[in-house]
């Protein structure tokens, strides 16, 4: 058992955020098969604590947030108090471990973890243990370590089972404590403190774990990070035992008795069941109206990844924003504690929050749950005043010079380190281990990199200074300035500054008239945001933690809109460990990008700049000691500039370094012929064919259009941007160097886009599932408010109306010219793509009634899939309702000609793969459904209107019909829109009205 | 401005009942100019002294008036003037501070009026004595370091700006100004970069800080190592680098906005509809009243700036709004470039302000396009001394651009588009360009189209050799560029073949007049060799296949030029002379155009015998290259893709050494006592005393 467990953790660590789910069937621990009583577990602390005796439900109610992670150990029931003590043992194995407080960067210490499951999987008994197990483990043992983790999982073996009866109780307990805690959080606060001392009671440890956290954290470093770290490990624990769920009938049979409901019973077990996942979760969540249910799912969010629950963000936040309070009080443990542990979630949660706020009455708005919750995770109060943090600050700072090391969150570096006690000790080593222990200031994280920028910047004045007489006094006073900028003790505003000033950009632009004016404003605005970079700053889109640092402001450009003025930017992120702690990296100067093009010329440089005369050597060897000390970490680079820079290679170096480019020989000729006195003869013809074959040879690009500024930015290789780009930065020489981009939008609504994307999102896992190869591309959307937001931009792509208005070709004669001939591999490939994407595609229009398609929102990528963008009219809306688009989804012949043509294989496959997409769609309609249903709750979105928007969904999935029928539904629908001149008449109508062709 | 003042002044002073305070002044002066230690009588003489409204006039001409002998009799009582003023600088009774400020010019003035001729060690024993004289102007710097940086007064930091200035100035040639040997020992560079890198004394105090600037890095510029050199080369701290672009930035719109309400009011009226017909009868007139005087001093900054410093290329490319349009009348008397340093700083609304106006009409601008237009302006007319130096200063800044790779970089990065409205001399010839319809392309092509523009303006008997030899290496350059980084430039090159051409034509009909003062075969070199690489390197950066085919065509057309260039040279080469040589050099770069002409003019005489067409259309000449390029043989030169870098020394020196000079002169002129004895200032201080 304790081996699988460990090997399991391990993977899963680096996946996912929240380890414990992600690995699907974990191999449940033979002891925990106890799980049947997992319902009652779930509440947790209330059951765990419960379970051993009802003592006090004061303490359940505190704990109720903190209940998911104690679940585990209810199943261990069997000795509810002993496993209490039974958490030193594996905190004597631990204490090797200093590295514990490092880890602590994120909440889920890894340390805690160990804790945790120490106490969890020890005895099972750790339910209570867990919180308390951690709590008190700190205080008088070192930190738990790595190795813990090991040594508790194999202390799983021991049957723990939760008496269901006492866990239903404490379940609503919880429940009514969670309302009681969501208005006193000082006294929690308080009770926490009081908890630590009285590790023996269960229940109040359990609170500790969650709402605890705060104020332990401060009294010693160590300990807060082992907590969350339990958290964290428990809900692993949790998982692990969900999964086996039949193993015990007798205590869903308690569990039935105690509730006396049969149908609670089945749910329970349902609960328990591995099948059960977040989507049901929420399902449930939305659905049930037992404040019992709704509490335990509450709790039971804690045991899912991150990841997976963030998914489901926007739905946990319309149910918290429109629903009763029951639902609201079920959560916001949850999100608490989330909001704790990043600021990436806190931002997230408190745009969300915002934006579906909106559609609430004024004076109701003011006072609603949402606006509240919104407005202290931007006040800022719910930061971790975790030491551990600052330690991993440290840690990371030290290790910044290897910036390339994969691991991306801090949660899941410790689940990294929990695995594998060498990795854990050998990195931390480096810098944390020395000097764990120290406590640091709450705050101290933020400071952390500024301090060090700020001293490194003085230390370049220092070097000024020295190297001429009486210098460099005055620079260091204007160094202040910066510092108060970056000590900034409000760690969410940074990013919420960058947001900001993205989105005025966007709304100013809105004002000028033409597109070439807008990019022009464009480049400047982003010039000046340039100035200020890097800073903790990051593009939510992304899927690494990363700093942003640096806009190359010359790429920006504008995308076509009528009276709105999106645009599409790249930005260059140097990747870190955590974006929270990891120091912000160095500014480097603009002009520093010398030394990464010249490096080769180094010693050539240096002779060239005695050569020009009037700086003279003196100067040069200043300039050296300036540069150094600069920016140390590039030393390399910095010498190469600084030869570079005054000596301005000469140009025989040049010549000679650019022979590698053997397109013109005669670059490479003309030297050659220095030395040999012979004359060389050319022939005019080849250079005249060289000039057009070299013109033939380039890529396919699009000529520049001031109307549509966007069409050749974005044809343009991806790669070849981003190697042009990184030639072109200060920054790019950096091994963690990566360039992203991202649509702002100003002024539009993306909760519908949201919505789509999650349906997407959905409909694409769907298909996986089933193995139906079908292809869409969902793209990340951020919605900032109701009326801004952020778009992931579709990579290699180009509308459908550029493609025509650029290449004046059909379709299928570009797909001919961009892929090479009908039999060619390329062609073949580029036309699967496009058959896969298109059958994808369509079921999406049908299914969602996408309108609006007109060839301006389609785009191709370079692969030859369609991609649809632009949900602005789905479900219920569609665009000024003129009735156009009555077909289900844009076919024209043109995409029929791409296929084959209508008898081709290819269409027929085509229509194949509708139909079995279908199917499997239909199988998870559920799924689908529910996100969809709950998003409607309060909403006052266009998609929404009327009654019938989710009937009319699940009407589109047919479940009534046979698979024979379903075919010939898919015939129709297909023939209807190939038919359907609606479609063609929407594209003239477009073409009129917006020069979209 | 400083006119009024003074009237003002003049007035105040006799009508009002000052004078007796007037007269105490000129009293203590006197007893200063007396043998005795004025202290010794009244122990509190120093402390009056500097609570007294200084006499700038009777002091100075007091100062001028000892004759050799008596300098040595008040030395020590002019030493001890100068200790006390170097001390009043640090009192905190700011009244003082201001008289010894002023009085402190008023001795380095004076001082050096007298001594014209003397020796800077005279001057320096005069004023401080030798021995104390390092201690003494330590603590000057000292306090005016500390004046500047501190949070004191506005006006009193340009009070110090002011002396420095006139400090800077006393001498016509910067380099035997010994007490600035201090100056560079106690450096003040970091206050200066202090007060370009904040938006507010930017831009109260920048034109002054940015000239002091200039002319310090003139200092001994060959001969030693100024540290002011040495300490602006390595600046790279942005806000500071972009502080400086500002105010240069700022300096040189001004001038542009100038010059274009100039031309507006000349062409002005119901002129304006006549002047596309008439207009050339009035070009002479208005041609006197459009020269506005340029700014030598703020351009010979940023040629520091660039030359020096590499960081600064990127401050070049920084978006700014364009700032040159009259809709924004901020202040009623805007600096006149006649009187720099006046003493309203200019209207700095856009610096000060961070935030980019919202303003859809605002063209956005930077640093390097309001350079270019300046540049355009400034060439129209090169025939005074001044304009024919800032013209030349120009073109060494954008020499010094194209060879920067950075610059480079962003001349031709194809992403940032503008409109650049380069100025264009009225012609016989030619309408004046209708400025609108000027496509959004890379700055690059400005750069080119200002190059062009100047090589056909100026084909007159005073030929520029110099300025044209600059335009042609500027081209030369930026071509090696595009050639080694395969940039094929969306350019109508025909315009600039033609425009070379039609120069290689003018040498030749203008050879005897020319050749008496210049060397036009090395013109002619670099002419025919920028013809070499579009033949033989045409591949690598040309932006269509057709383009090369023009370029034959063109050639071709123009064959006769060509031919008789190379019939002058082979006779200049044939004979003996001091041109032989230069010559020869061209006959031998003339080889493949020479094959071209050989090679296609029977072809395309055939291809009309054939046709029986007696003049060929431009696309049937095409034709004919198109269809003979394969048969025809081209010789590989040397060194096409080679050039000479810009270097200042020894070649420049001379030039810049005579525009300090008459910077100097200018910046002398204009801190003139009126503006060091503001009324305002006292007023200011009145109040807080």
């Amino acid at each position: 058992m304790a081996d699988a467990e460990v090997s399991l953790s391990p993977a899963l660590r680096p996946l996912h955020l929240s380890p414990s789910h992600s690995a699907p069937p974990p191999p449940p621990p033979p002891a925990s098969s106890s799980s049947p009583t997992t319902f009652s577990c779930p509440s947790s602390p209330s059951s765990a604590s419960s379970s051993s005796s009802s003592s006090s439900s004061s303490s359940c109610s505190e704990s109720s947030s903190d209940c998911p992670v104690h679940h585990h150990h209810h199943h261990h029931h069997h000795h509810p108090r002993p496993q209490l003590h039974l958490p030193p043992p594996p905190h004597s194995e631990q204490p090797s471990s200093p590295s514990a407080s490092p880890r602590s960067s994120s909440p889920s210490g890894s340390i805690g973890s160990t804790g945790s499951l120490g106490s969890s999987a020890s005895e099972g008994i750790g339910s209570s243990g867990v919180s308390s197990g951690g709590g008190d483990a700190r205080g008088p043992s070192p930190p738990l370590d790595v190795i813990s983790e090991d040594a508790m999982e194999m202390d799983l073996g021991i049957d723990q089972v939760i008496d269901p009866e006492v866990a239903l109780k404490a379940c609503q307990e919880v429940l009514l404590q969670v309302k009681l805690q969501n208005r006193e959080v000082p006294e929690q606060q308080q009770v926490d403190n009081k908890r630590q001392q009285e590790d023996q009671q269960q229940q109040q440890h359990f609170t500790d774990s969650m709402e605890g956290s705060g104020p332990q954290w401060h009294v010693s470093p160590d300990t807060s990070s082992i907590k969350e770290e339990d958290e964290e490990e428990d809900e692993e624990e949790g998982e692990k035992r969900d999964s086996p769920p039949s193993a015990r009938p007798e205590s869903s049979s308690l569990l039935s008795a105690s509730s006396s409901s049969s149908k609670q019973s089945w749910l329970l077990r349902l609960f328990e069941s591995k099948l059960f996942d977040v989507s049901m979760a929420i399902s449930y969540l939305y659905k049930s109206k037992e404040p019992g249910v709704q509490a335990y799912i509450g709790n039971r969010l804690f045991s899912f990844p991150d990841s997976e629950v963030d998914f489901y963000l926007p739905q946990l936040l319309n149910m918290y924003v429109h629903m009763d309070t029951e639902v609201g009080d079920a959560i916001r443990p949850y999100l608490i504690h989330r909001c704790r542990g990043g600021i990436t979630f806190s931002l997230l949660t408190a745009w969300l929050l915002g934006a579906y706020s909106s559609d609430m009455h004024i004076s109701t708005q003011r006072h609603s749950r949402g606006t509240k919750l919104r407005k202290l995770i931007l006040s800022d109060e719910l930061k971790p005043s975790a030491p551990p943090p600052d330690a991993r600050g440290a840690v990371s700072a030290s290790v910044f010079d290897g910036p390339s090391s994969s691991s991306s969150s801090p949660r899941r570096c410790h689940r990294r380190h929990n695995s594998s006690n060498t990795d854990s000790a050998s990195s931390f080593s480096a810098a944390g281990g020395p000097s764990p222990d120290s406590p640091a200031p709450g705050e101290g994280e933020v400071f952390v990199s500024p301090s060090r920028r700020t001293h490194q910047r003085s230390k370049s004045d220092a070097t000024t200074a020295s190297s001429g007489p009486g210098s460099g006094l005055r620079r260091t006073g204007s160094n202040p300035k910066v510092e108060a900028v970056h000590e900034e003790p409000d760690r969410l505003r940074p990013q919420r500054e960058l947001v900001k000033s993205l989105l005025c950009i966007g709304k100013r632009l809105a004002t000028l008239p033409t597109k070439e004016q807008k990019t022009q404003r464009l480049i400047s605005e982003l010039s000046l945001l340039n100035h200020k970079l890097p800073a903790r700053v990051w593009l939510p889109t992304a899927e690494r933690q990363h700093h942003v640092c640096r806009v190359p402001h010359t790429q920006a450009v504008v995308l076509n809109s009528k009276d709105k003025a999106p645009y599409i930017i790249y930005v260059e992120v140097l990747e870190c460990e955590s974006f929270e702690t990891s120091p912000v990296p160095v500014r480097i100067p603009e002009t520093r990008i010398h030394s990464a093009r010249s490096a080769e010329n180094l010693d050539c440089g240096g002779t060239a700049a005695n050569a020009n005369a009037n700086c003279g050597s003196v100067m040069m060897s200043e300039h050296r000691a300036g540069s150094f000390s600069t920016v140390p970490n590039y030393d390399n680079d910095d010498e190469a500039w600084a030869t570079d820079d005054i000596g301005q290679l000469q140009v025989e170096v040049e010549t000679h370094t650019s022979s590698s480019d053997n397109i013109s020989q005669f670059s490479v000729d003309s030297i050659t012929s220095l030395e040999s006195k012979e004359p060389v003869f050319i022939a005019a013809g080849d250079i005249r064919r060289r000039l057009s074959e070299n013109l033939a040879h380039t890529p396919t690009t699009f000529r520049r259009d001031p109307e549509d500024p966007s069409a050749v930015a974005l044809k343009e290789p991806w790669e070849e941007k981003v190697r042009r780009i990184r030639e072109g930065s200060p920054y790019g020489h950096l091994l963690n160097w990566r360039l992203l981009s991202v649509i702002v939008k100003c002024g539009d609504d993306l909760r519908q886009e949201l919505l789509a994307y999650q349906v997407l999102r959905q409909l694409q896992s769907i298909w996986q599932q089933e193995r139906v190869p079908l292809w869409i591309k969902p793209y990340k959307i951020l919605v900032m408010s109701s009326d801004s937001g952020m778009i992931e931009p579709v990579l290699n792509a180009v509308s459908l109306h550029q493609v025509r208005k650029q290449s004046q070709l059909s379709l299928l004669d570009y797909f001919l010219q961009e892929h090479g001939s009908f039999t060619t591999e390329a062609f073949l490939t580029a036309q699967r793509n496009f058959v896969q994407s298109c059958a994808g595609y369509s079921l999406i229009c049908y299914l969602l009634q996408v309108k609006d398609r007109h060839n301006g929102n389609i785009l191709l990528d370079s692969e030859g899939h369609i991609i649809h963008i632009d949900f602005g009219f789905i479900l219920s809306s569609s665009p000024r309702n003129l009735g156009f688009e009555t077909s289900a989804f844009k076919l024209t012949s043109e995409f029929v000609d791409v296929m084959g043509g209508l008898d081709g294989d290819m269409f027929i496959y085509y229509k194949m793969l509708m139909l079995q997409g279908l199917i499997a769609a239909r199988k998870h309609m559920e799924k689908v459904l529910q996100m969809v249903e709950i998003m409607q709750q309060g909403s006052h979105l266009p998609c929404f209107h009327g009654s019938s928007t989710i009937r009319g969904l699940k009407e589109r999935f047919h479940m009534s019909l046979t698979e024979e029928q379903l075919q010939v539904l898919v015939e129709q629908l297909v023939d209807g829109s190939m038919r359907s001149i609606t479609t063609k008449l929407y594209d003239s109508f477009q073409y009129v009205t917006n020069g979209i062709m | 401005m400083s006119q009024v003042e003074k009237k003002a002044g003049l007035l105040r002073r006799s009508s009002s009942s000052k004078k007796p305070l007037k007269e105490k002044v000129v009293l203590m002066y006197d007893e200063i100019f007396a043998k005795e230690d004025p202290a010794k009588n009244n122990s509190r003489f120093w402390d009056e002294l500097f609570l007294m409204k200084v006499n700038l006039e009777y002091l100075e001409s007091k100062l001028e008036s000892v004759d050799g002998e008596e300098v040595q009799r008040i030395q020590d009582n002019i030493n001890s003037l100068f200790h006390h003023c170097v001390q009043a600088l640090g009192e905190e009774h700011q009244i003082k501070v201001v008289n010894a400020l002023q009085t402190l010019c008023a001795l380095f003035r004076g001082v050096h009026q007298k001594n014209k001729s003397a020796s800077g060690f005279d001057i320096i024993n005069m004023l401080m004595g030798f021995d104390k004289a390092e201690q003494r102007m330590k603590d000057l710097m000292e306090r005016l370091d500390s004046l500047l940086c501190g949070d004191g007064s506005e006006s009193l930091k340009s009070l110090c700006l002011k002396l420095l200035l006139c400090l800077v100035t006393v001498t016509d040639n910067i380099s035997q100004n010994t007490i600035l040997e201090y100056v560079m020992i106690n450096s003040i560079f970091e206050a200066i970069l202090q007060i370009l890198s904040e938006v507010s004394s930017r831009g109260q105090h920048g034109y002054d800080t940015v000239v002091l600037l200039a002319l310090l890095v003139n200092y001994r510029k060959y001969e030693s190592v100024n540290p002011y050199i040495v300490k602006l080369s390595i600046v790279d701290d942005e806000p500071t680098l972009d502080g400086m672009g500002m105010v240069v930035h700022h300096a040189l719109t001004e001038y542009n906005r100038q010059y274009k309400d100039k031309e507006e009011e000349n062409q002005g009226g119901f002129f304006s509809t006549l002047t596309s017909m008439v207009g050339s009868m009035f070009i002479a007139d208005a041609d006197e009243k459009l020269s506005v005087q340029t700014n030598e001093a703020i351009l010979l900054a940023l040629y520091e700036a660039v030359h020096l410093n590499r960081n600064f290329i990127t401050v070049l490319a920084q978006s700014h709004p364009e700032m040159d349009i009259p809709t924004t009348p901020t202040t009623p008397t805007p600096t006149t470039p006649t009187s720099p340093l006046g003493t309203t700083p200019p209207s700095l609304d856009m610096m000060n302000n961070p935030e980019l106006p919202l303003d859809p009409n605002l063209q956005t601008s930077n640093l390097l396009i309001t350079f270019l237009k300046y540049a355009s302006i400034v060439m129209q007319d090169t025939k005074d001394e001044h304009r024919l130096n800032s013209a030349r200063l120009c073109l060494i800044i954008l020499t010094c651009i194209a060879e920067d790779q950075y610059a480079d970089a962003f001349l031709h990065d194809d992403n940032m588009n503008f409109r650049v409205n380069l100025h264009r001399m009225p012609m016989r010839h030619r309408k004046k360009a209708v400025d609108k319809n000027i496509p959004s392309r890379p700055l690059v092509c400005a750069v080119l189209d200002l190059m062009v523009e100047f090589i056909v303006t100026h084909m007159m008997k005073d030929f520029p050799m110099d300025l044209y030899l600059r335009c042609v290496q500027i081209i030369h350059k930026l071509l090696c560029y595009q050639k080694k980084c395969r940039i094929r430039l969306h350019y109508t090159w025909r315009e600039l073949w033609s425009a070379l051409i039609n120069l290689l034509k003018f040498l030749l009909s203008n050879e005897t007049t020319l050749l008496a003062k210049h060397n036009i075969f090395h013109l002619a070199l670099l002419v025919v060799n920028l013809f070499n690489m579009f033949i033989t390197y045409g591949d690598t950066f040309l932006p269509t296949s057709n383009s090369y085919d023009e370029l034959y065509y063109e050639i071709v057309r123009m064959h006769q030029v060509f031919d008789n260039l190379y019939c002058m040279v082979l006779r200049v080469s044939t004979n003996t002379g001091q041109w032989k040589e230069a010559a020869s050099k061209v006959t031998h770069a003339l080889v493949n155009v020479r094959a071209i002409v050989n090679h296609f003019n029977p072809k395309i005489e055939s291809y009309a015998a054939v046709n029986h067409i007696s003049q060929l259309s431009e696309e049937q000449v095409l034709e004919v290259v198109r269809s003979n390029y394969d048969t025809l043989t081209l010789k590989l030169q040397d060194g096409l893709d080679q050039f000479e870098r810009y270097s200042e020394q020894p070649k420049e020196a001379a030039f810049f050494k005579e525009l300090v000079r008459s910077i100097s002169l200018n910046v002398r002129k204009n801190v003139s006592l009126n503006t060091l004895s503001q009324d305002v200032l006292l007023k200011e201080f009145s109040t807080i005393s």
